[in-house]
């Protein structure tokens, strides 16, 4: 039987028919998909149980109490503890990415010798720590020889640390500078002691006086729990969020109303407010009434040309403040440091004025707190950073060794430049970092510090707090990822070298004396718990007496006021923007390698700049270059330019992205105080 | 699907945004990334190639300072009951068919044709242009969540699925009835980590959910509306000019106007 044509088509048609209604054929395509994209390099995930454990993230500056997920025992995400009543639950930016920053590329993986311009080596953990006893042994008992710098404001480790230089004869105890510092001095100058709170949560009028309450100023989370709790999606709104500072920001963007108000005429602002105020029958019964009443009304005068604003808007503003029932005024400076503390006082003196001082949703003052180590210094009696560097910059001071604590001053301080070349004066420099960062990279000893996953640590009264907190957490993670030591263990053991000993030998034993110090239970508190004490007020003055030595800023043809602006999603003073927030960043803030500076059209225009425009902002001897984009959002003859960038460490994420903008921040003496400020700096601003 | 008319379920999972309480802190963005395993990228300001499953915008007034105001739009996949990216799949690698509304993404079986990408008109999906590449030891830290995708395929928001499976076994294994998830018993990552709980995500027809009331306020609207996508994403806000923003007011030129509820 031969096959025809007819047979021969049947069979292909058939063939055809049969091949599709098998499931070979669809199978074969299916697995094809899935191995053409199955290869070795993409990534597999990683197996096991999943768990939640409670831990203590300061990778933010407040700390957020948070729950990390772990997989086969890996931490793969943060989510937030509802349990603990500072976060309720809330996560900020940065902790949220915080086991990815476990593995970031920037971490120092080993301790590290410098042996040569920019070139280290790997040592040694006992090599390590016997150059640092060595280095110190000569220096012991010599004040004035050893210093340190702590980037940590809530931590035990900064007790560690100011008695171990007492008990080697040293005062030279250094913090970052941060809002904590500056308003500490502010509520001296107003007769009182102790950390200044703000009982945000209680409020019903908040008018945030440069300070980003809720985005990167004092306990973010914390704060925008509050916010939030007093405006329920779909309910009504109990209570009314006033911003007045340089720039339309996060915080200003959910506020009911902003005001514009230049970084250069903080004080002017609060004082003119504190005039309508009086105008409006405020009174205090405060020895300076008559001073401050005085200089409110000079302020007034000099408000609509020292802000831009008119004079109705601080009418209608009083008007609120007078029928809100718990009214609070939050101080602080736009960018979180720098503010002299006299825009402190000019601000917290509205909490005076109005009788908010130990009030239900009012301001509070916080004492030092317990302290777990009886040597170390009073927490309000710290020192700044600049300051200190300053005189190592002019030979005032000559410190032989430098121990530098989870901060990074060579980077974070104003006038950068100068302050990383003033550290050249000081020959042993030691970073405790987690971080390759800017200060380490300049240090002749890199100790690897662990991650705060990885760590035992604390945080007391993380700025901002109404009432006395305590938090404390311990390691997630069984071991370290990379090769690292507890700064304070390496601490304690080079002091027990040096013949002093703090009564303690880690770190989890300080921080289990502060604890019981405080009153605390260790054991809730690492498990995810908080401890809180009362809110207390105190007595206060207006501060008229140290308000009334207050000099106004000029500003000169073709110079603006610059204000810096933080963005909590972008990074901190200690910490660069990490990979997992890079994607937060928009292409009107950091475009390639180029950072943006915004100003309003009316600025522009006056400027002769243009949008896309590349221009240079010069002062302090420094420049930053940037692209122009016109923003309404910035308040009349001001530059606003983002904090963080224009890394020279880190990591391929953020090295060379953008400029450093603490270049040009010019440092002044505060008059009165004596306090170096650098929140009103000027710039010129040309274009290239 | 065919393209014509929203198809139903009997749940709806959907998100109500209080844009009135987003300060655009980018915390959604960050968990969204370590949930669903998006690897850094080194140039993270070339929005063309950057992968956002949840991309919050600046939205302005326009007005010139000082009575400038800005609002921030968080913008997830909107879950559209009438999804353009659908129909125009060849292959149904995208699709709406299970229980929930979820539109589904199905990475080895896309072929980056990207003709989902253009019929989307809320840019909510994204195409791999590169390989993941994380850091060096940094795929230690990866999601158990969300498989890796690779070059050459479409991705995009999909309310955390693998949140939605956990939840119903959970609802199982505790003797529950996994078609009834409690509220709050299974949340995105976005909604979960938002520090000032702007998003709140539910089902839209159960009347338990505080989205099924929240969707219908005069205060909710959905973003191009007038295009009959009819997304699952509400967003919240008494501001007046955000509302107009969101295209709602298209059809009568008043905002809050052509609500269509299901």
């Amino acid at each position: 039987m031969g096959l025809d044509r007819r047979g021969f088509v049947k069979i292909v048609v058939g063939g055809v028919a049969g091949t599709l209604f098998t499931p070979v054929i669809w199978q074969s395509l299916d697995d094809v998909s899935i191995w053409s994209q199955n290869w070795g390099w993409i990534p597999s995930l990683n197996k096991g149980e999943v768990k939640a454990k409670a831990a203590l993230s300061k990778l933010c500056p407040a700390g957020c109490a948070v729950k990390v997920n772990t997989v086969g025992g890996l931490p793969f995400a943060v989510t937030g503890n509802a349990a603990n009543p500072m976060s309720k639950g809330g996560v900020c930016p940065l902790c949220a990415g915080g086991a990815q920053l476990m593995y970031s590329p920037a971490r120092v993986k080993a301790p590290m010798k410098k042996v040569g311009e920019g070139k280290y080596e790997e040592i040694k953990w006992e090599d390590a720590e016997a150059l640092l006893v060595e280095k110190l042994t000569p220096l012991k008992g010599q004040d004035g020889k050893i210093a340190a710098i702590s980037g940590d404001e809530t931590g035990t480790a900064n007790e560690v640390l100011s008695a171990m230089l007492a008990g080697l004869g040293n005062t030279g105890f250094y913090v970052m500078p941060g809002e904590m510092f500056t308003a500490t001095k502010g509520v001296k100058l107003m007769g009182g002691s102790g950390q200044p709170g703000f009982d945000i949560e209680g409020a019903d009028l908040v008018l945030m006086i440069g300070a980003d309450a809720l985005d990167s100023w004092g306990t973010t989370v914390a704060n925008q729990k509050a916010f939030a709790a007093t405006r329920p999606t779909g309910g009504a709104v109990s209570a009314q969020y006033i911003y007045a500072g340089p720039v339309l920001n996060n915080t200003a963007s959910v506020c009911d109303k902003w005001l514009a108000v230049p970084p250069t005429a903080t004080a002017t602002f609060s004082l003119a407010l504190a005039n309508a105020l009086i105008e409006a029958g405020a009174v205090s019964s405060a020895a300076d009434f008559g001073d401050y009443k005085a200089l409110a009304a000079k302020a007034a005068a000099a408000f609509e040309a020292a802000t831009g604003l008119k004079a109705d808007a601080l009418k209608e503003l009083a008007a609120k403040i007078k029928a809100a029932k718990a009214p609070l005024v939050v101080a602080g400076a736009s960018f979180g440091q720098g503010a002299g503390a006299l825009d402190f006082v000019a601000a917290a003196s509205l909490n005076v004025l109005l009788g908010r001082v130990g009030q239900q949703g009012g301001m509070t003052l916080l004492g030092n707190g317990a302290k777990a180590i009886a040597s170390a210094a009073d927490r309000d009696a710290a020192k700044d950073a600049a300051s200190f560097l300053a005189s190592v910059a002019t030979g005032k001071a000559t410190p032989g060794a430098l121990l530098i604590y989870e901060a990074n001053p060579a980077f974070a301080l104003p006038q950068a430049t100068e302050m990383a070349k003033a550290m050249g004066n000081i020959a042993f420099k030691v970073s405790f970092s987690t971080y390759m960062d800017e200060t380490a990279a300049l240090a002749d000893l890199i100790l690897p510090a662990p991650h705060p996953f990885e760590r035992h640590d604390d945080a007391l009264n993380p700025y901002g707090v109404a009432k006395a907190t305590y938090l404390a957490g311990k390691p997630v993670v069984a071991k370290p990822v990379h090769d690292c030591k507890d700064p304070v263990d390496v601490l304690l053991a080079a002091a027990s070298k040096l013949g002093l000993s703090l009564g303690f030998d880690t770190y989890a034993d300080v921080i289990k004396a502060k604890a019981s110090a405080l009153g605390a239970d260790y054991s809730a508190l690492t498990a995810g718990g908080a401890w809180t004490g009362e809110a207390k007020g105190g007595p206060l003055t207006l501060g008229a007496a140290a308000l009334a030595k207050a000099a106004p800023v000029a500003l000169a043809d073709k110079t603006v006021a610059l204000a810096p602006v933080t963005r909590l999603a972008y990074g901190t003073a200690s910490l660069a923007t990490p990979p997992a927030n890079t994607l937060t960043v928009r292409n009107t803030e950091l475009l390639g390698k180029d950072l943006f500076v915004q100003m309003n059209a009316a600025t522009a225009k006056k400027l002769g700049v243009a949008e896309g425009n590349k221009v240079k902002l010069s002062a302090a001897g420094s420049e930053l270059k940037a692209l122009v984009h016109v923003n309404e959002g910035v308040a009349a003859d001001t530059a606003a330019v983002l904090l963080g960038f224009g890394r020279s460490a880190w990591d391929e994420y953020t090295k060379g992205k953008g400029d450093n903008v603490y270049k040009i921040l010019t440092v002044s003496d505060e008059a009165g105080t004596g306090l170096k400020v650098w929140a009103g700096s000027t710039v010129t601003v040309a274009k290239v | 699907m065919s393209g014509h008319g929203a198809k139903e379920f009997n749940i709806k999972w959907g998100m109500v945004i209080d844009l009135d309480k987003c300060t655009g802190c980018g915390a959604c963005m960050t968990a969204c990334q370590v949930e669903n395993n998006i690897a850094p990228v080194l140039d993270a300001s070339n929005k063309l190639r950057t992968l956002s499953w949840i991309l919050v915008y600046e939205l302005s007034n326009k007005k010139a300072a000082p009575d400038a105001e800005i609002a921030y739009l968080p913008r997830p996949c909107m879950q559209c009951g009438n999804p353009a990216c659908v129909p125009v799949c060849p292959v149904v690698a995208t699709d709406k068919n299970e229980e929930g509304g979820i539109v589904s993404q199905i990475y080895p079986r896309c072929i980056g044709c990207r003709y989902c990408m253009a019929a989307c008109p809320y840019h909510a999906r994204y195409f791999n242009w590169e390989d993941p590449v994380f850091p060096k030891g940094m795929e230690k830290a990866l999601s158990p969540n969300t498989s890796a995708r690779p070059r050459g395929v479409v991705e995009k928001c999909n309310f955390c699925h693998t949140r939605l499976m956990k939840a119903k076994d959970k609802a199982r294994q505790e003797g529950g009835n996994p078609e009834a998830l409690a509220d709050g018993a299974y949340m995105p990552a976005c909604a979960d980590v938002c520090p000032t709980g702007a998003i709140t995500f539910g089902d839209l027809k159960n009347p338990e959910h505080k989205v099924h009331e929240l969707a219908k306020s005069e205060h909710a609207f959905r973003l191009l509306e007038k295009l009959g996508l009819a997304p699952q994403v509400y967003y919240y806000t008494r501001r007046e000019w955000v509302r107009k923003l969101g295209d709602n007011y298209a059809a009568t030129g008043k905002a809050g106007a052509e609500k269509k509820h299901s």
